[in-house]
């Protein structure tokens, strides 16, 4: 361990990094508020608490912090929040109107608060967070004059509040349908699931709230904090600094999402898996939360596993929530949405926006100007991101998206490239076509491609109707562009998996030069995966390993257990990208959205993570070592459903954020590769290809 | 459990691209032949319960992909290998030429304790194939190479239409068996693999 008291700011850090994306709880706060009434004070309503410089921290950035009016509105029976920014602040410049409008608290009305829980740091200002009961909850409001006290107070005079049994912090709000021995782990982080089963309470007390408090503070005021902290919490060293941890509260964070649940959850999850056992992974990926108890972080030091526990996804665990609350809220990646999740006879949530109907013909129309130049690009990718492309529009489509054609070309200017580059790809084409047989005899290299090339067209998709049959003329132009490329791209050559990628371009763009030059831009990106010496690929794999270690760090330590940190059980996957796991269409639906390279160039990689993600309880329920983790994944193909692993893959790469883009080295494949001093592309030390 | 791992014998199949490795392994483990197997990409295996001596052995068949650019992967399992079967295609001159890489790049790789004494099982298949007459190794020559390398056990095989592929297998899994250590407690010390009157083929020599 290279700990040092520096580490200990691991939470500010985090804390830090998880509220620097401000958009997330901006969103949530209007997504959150969109509920509610629009106007900002009900008619006839009484303020019963008011309170100045109540402030939210979109940032970590102090200039960016913006501070309000909180108050408390009794109408009738009922009473409502309201929390409205201030205009024209002068520390926030910044604000727009647009952006006051997204954090402005329009009144909530208690009955959809679902629980407050106050912390009070020892540095910096007290706050509250305040859940709703559709488990969104509102960043967190920092009460720079006191008041904190008052707040609540003025609540419980209006509102049926009881305090927590488990934690004196948490105010749980018209919580009538389960009394007080109810299990509440409302607002604990993550490791809210280690909370100790037999009944200990778990106070995120003061150290947590302590080191969230330094954030209050910029610069100098940090290091002031940092020192007392480490001084009072030098002994809590063992606590875990596993970035993995840290991001998942920065994903929670993120989401602003509360586990209420988490808990009775996860502990249900454990009785029926394996009793009541908490065992060493539970503890050791959550570690960190034992700090304010030593008894059990006596414990944390014994890494014995000697059951299977499965420890729960922490974004998993948010969807357990919904589940029980039945209910859907929007945030800012759409729509949540219960599905029926058969595998684990057990509702999941699946995120993500909602897949739209694919582009179709009217609606491509509106992308182009009368030259036929798309006018919006990003526009258009994002459109297809979310509902991909109507097949008989993908042959238009396509090129664009492979990069063959430019988004700002004409009708007029692709005509003339599709006749110039059908003449070069003749050009290409004859060259190994003029090979006579005598010259092949002397010519091993040719010989041997070409025979590797045959014996793989036939075995590419020939139980799909294009392909299928003897004499087969599509499968006849797949070996021919293939072996074209292999001289357009002699260092790369051929290698097995290009068939794989091929074969769709084929069926899609049915012109055999079109589909060659579709097919070569394609490989600008991807031929790394077919380097001799695998780098494209060991690369992203190792990406992965990284991501998932960023938004599944038990499952990651799960794999670093079972010594499956390599990942080759993904191999297939990455290398030919999903296209022996889907049946044709949905592959071809899922490149479309992969090639838009919105959100990400590597969105892949999180459509790996979330497939992972999506059968976590299983791999690590049944202990699965590398071998049978393989094959397990091996015989996934033809049984994942695509649209929610997209969904979710697009929510992963938005809770990853910069994080995640950081996790994946530079070059790393489809990201188009670095030219050598020699300006070859791909150096082959391939004997024979 | 500690038990179940000795009963697994793990076997690797080794081979130039396109000899028929996956085809065997269908033929063998659920008797059938498909064109529509696609090429292997990554790593995948089988699994197959075979019985001798009243004993029931889990046999954990390897395929990996064939191409030479694969083989960097492909190393990552052959670790713990109890033997290990090269394929090469009778009617490809090349596929038997490389048949000295892959043994001695598995020998490096897996490194097994005994390297000298390591099983290997080699099949010679496709015979099937335009009635032998595009057949470019003889089985002669195969042979001659097998006894050269300590007289690995050879059988020429057809994974089309199934010949001499329960032989080959049962053959692999009795020098697979014959790798697993002495000590092994679970195991009679009176296994005598020798001795079984069902051996069907006479190019093995276990
Ligand atoms: N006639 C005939 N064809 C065979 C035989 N075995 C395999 N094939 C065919 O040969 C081709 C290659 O077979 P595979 O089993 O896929 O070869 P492989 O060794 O697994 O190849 P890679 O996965 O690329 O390493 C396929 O088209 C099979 O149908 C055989 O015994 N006879
Ligand atoms: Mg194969």
């Amino acid at each position: 361990m290279q700990e040092t008291d520096l580490h200990d700011l691991s939470d500010d850090a985090d804390y830090a990094a998880s509220i620097q994306q401000g958009s997330a709880s901006v969103m949530m706060t209007r997504s959150g508020s969109g509920k509610q009434s629009s106007s900002s004070e009900p008619e006839g309503a009484e303020i019963v608490y008011s309170k100045d410089n109540v402030a939210i921290h979109p940032t970590q950035f102090a200039s960016e912090n913006i501070a309000g009016r909180l108050k408390l509105i009794k109408q009738g029976n009922s009473l409502f929040m309201t929390w409205i920014p201030y205009k024209g602040q002068n520390s926030n410049a910044r604000l727009s109107e647009r952006d006051r409008n997204l954090y402005t608290i329009r009144a909530v009305p208690f009955s959809d608060v679902r629980s407050i829980r106050r912390h009070t740091p020892a540095f910096g200002w007290p706050y509250v967070i305040v859940v709703l009961s559709s488990g969104l909850a509102y960043p967190p409001l920092y009460f720079y004059n006191g008041g904190v006290k008052e707040f609540l107070a003025t609540i419980k005079q209006h509102a049926f509040v009881v305090r927590s049994l488990e934690d004196a912090n948490v105010f749980l709000v018209n919580d009538f349908q389960s009394p007080l021995q109810r299990t509440l782990s409302s607002l604990e982080l993550p490791g809210a699931a280690a909370s100790v089963p037999n009944g200990l309470s778990l106070a995120l007390s003061s150290n947590e709230s302590q080191s969230y408090g330094n954030l209050d503070r910029t610069g100098g005021a940090i290091s002031d904090g940092t020192s007392s902290f480490s001084q009072n919490h030098g002994r809590q060293r063992h606590k875990s600094n596993d970035p993995a941890r840290d991001l998942s509260i920065h994903v929670l964070e993120k989401f602003s999402l509360v586990t209420k649940f988490a808990r009775d959850t996860t502990s249900q999850l454990f009785r029926e898996n394996h009793g009541n056992g908490f065992g060493g992974l539970e503890r050791k990926s959550y570690s960190h939360e034992s700090v304010d108890i030593p008894r059990k972080a006596s414990k944390d030091e014994e890494k014995i596993i000697d059951e299977h526990p499965v420890p729960p996804d922490p974004i998993e665990k948010l969807l357990d929530k919904k589940h029980d609350l039945g209910e859907e809220a929007a945030t800012n990646v759409g729509t949540f949405e219960l599905i029926n999740f058969k595998e684990f006879d057990k509702k999941t949530l699946v995120w993500g926006k909602p897949r739209q109907p694919p582009l179709g013909y009217e609606e491509w129309a509106t992308f182009l100007d009368f030259e036929g130049r798309v006018v919006d690009s990003n526009a258009l990718k994002k459109r297809i991101f979310y509902g991909g492309v109507d097949h008989t529009l993908r042959k238009e489509v396509w090129p664009f998206l492979l990069g063959y054609h430019d988004y700002d070309s004409t009708y007029a200017e692709r005509e003339y490239l599709k006749a110039t580059k059908k003449l070069e790809y003749e050009t290409v084409k004859r060259q190994w076509q003029s090979i006579s047989s005598e010259q092949a005899r002397r010519f091993t290299k040719f010989r041997e491609r070409k025979g590797l090339i045959d014996k793989d067209v036939v075995r590419t998709d020939r139980s799909f109707s294009f392909f299928d049959g003897d004499d087969n003329p599509n499968v006849n132009m797949l070996r021919d562009i293939l072996l074209t490329f292999s001289f357009y791209n002699f260092d790369l050559g051929y290698c097995q998996g290009m068939s794989d990628f091929l074969s769709p371009i084929l069926y899609v763009m049915e012109d055999e030069s079109e589909s060659f030059w579709c097919f070569v831009a394609l490989m600008e990106r991807l031929g790394p995966n077919f380097n001799r010496d695998q780098n494209g690929m060991h690369s992203q794999l190792f990406a992965l390993s990284k991501l998932v270690e960023l938004l599944d760090s038990p499952l990651h330590n799960y794999f670093k257990q079972n010594d499956c940190l390599n990942y080759f059980f993904c191999f297939r996957w990455v290398l030919i990208q999903f296209k022996r796991e889907f049946d044709y269409d949905k592959t071809m639906c899922l490149w479309e959205v992969l090639w838009t390279h919105y959100l990400s160039e590597h969105m892949h990689l999180y459509v790996c993570v979330a497939i992972l993600k999506r059968y976590r309880h299983k791999i690590i329920g049944e202990n699965m070592d590398f071998d049978t983790l393989l094959k397990f994944i091996n015989e996934l193909s033809g049984h994942i459903d695509l649209d929610p692993i997209i969904r979710d893959a697009e929510a992963l790469c938005i809770c990853a954020g910069e994080h995640g883009a950081a996790s994946i080295p530079p070059g790393t494949p489809p990201s188009l590769p670095v030219e050598n001093e020699n300006g070859s592309l791909y150096v082959q030390e391939d004997e024979v290809l | 459990m500690a038990s179940r791992r000795r009963m697994l014998l793990k076997v690797i199949i080794l081979g130039d691209s396109g000899v028929g490795k996956t085809s065997l392994m269908n033929q063998y483990v659920n008797r059938k032949f498909s064109n529509q197997y696609k090429a292997t990409i990554g790593a995948d295996f089988l699994t197959k319960e075979v019985q001798f001596d009243d004993r029931l052995f889990t046999l954990q068949i390897w395929d990996t992909a064939g191409q030479e650019r694969f083989q960097s992967l492909g190393v990552a399992f052959y670790r713990g290998a109890d033997c290990c079967v090269l394929v090469y295609d009778v009617n490809v001159m090349k596929s038997f030429d490389s048949l000295n890489n892959w043994r001695e790049e598995f020998l490096i790789q897996a490194s097994p304790p005994d390297p000298e004494n390591f099983p290997f099982v080699v099949l010679g298949n496709k015979i099937d194939v335009d009635g032998g007459n595009s057949r470019v190794v003889s089985e002669k020559k195969a042979k001659t190479w097998c006894a050269s390398k300590g007289n690995i056990p050879y059988f020429e095989t057809s994974a089309k239409d199934g010949f001499n592929v329960e032989a080959a297998f049962e053959c692999i899994a009795k020098n697979a068996l014959k790798n697993e250590p002495e000590e092994d407690p679970y195991l009679p010390e009176t296994i005598d693999m020798t001795g079984g009157q069902q051996q069907r083929s006479s190019g093995c020599e276990c």
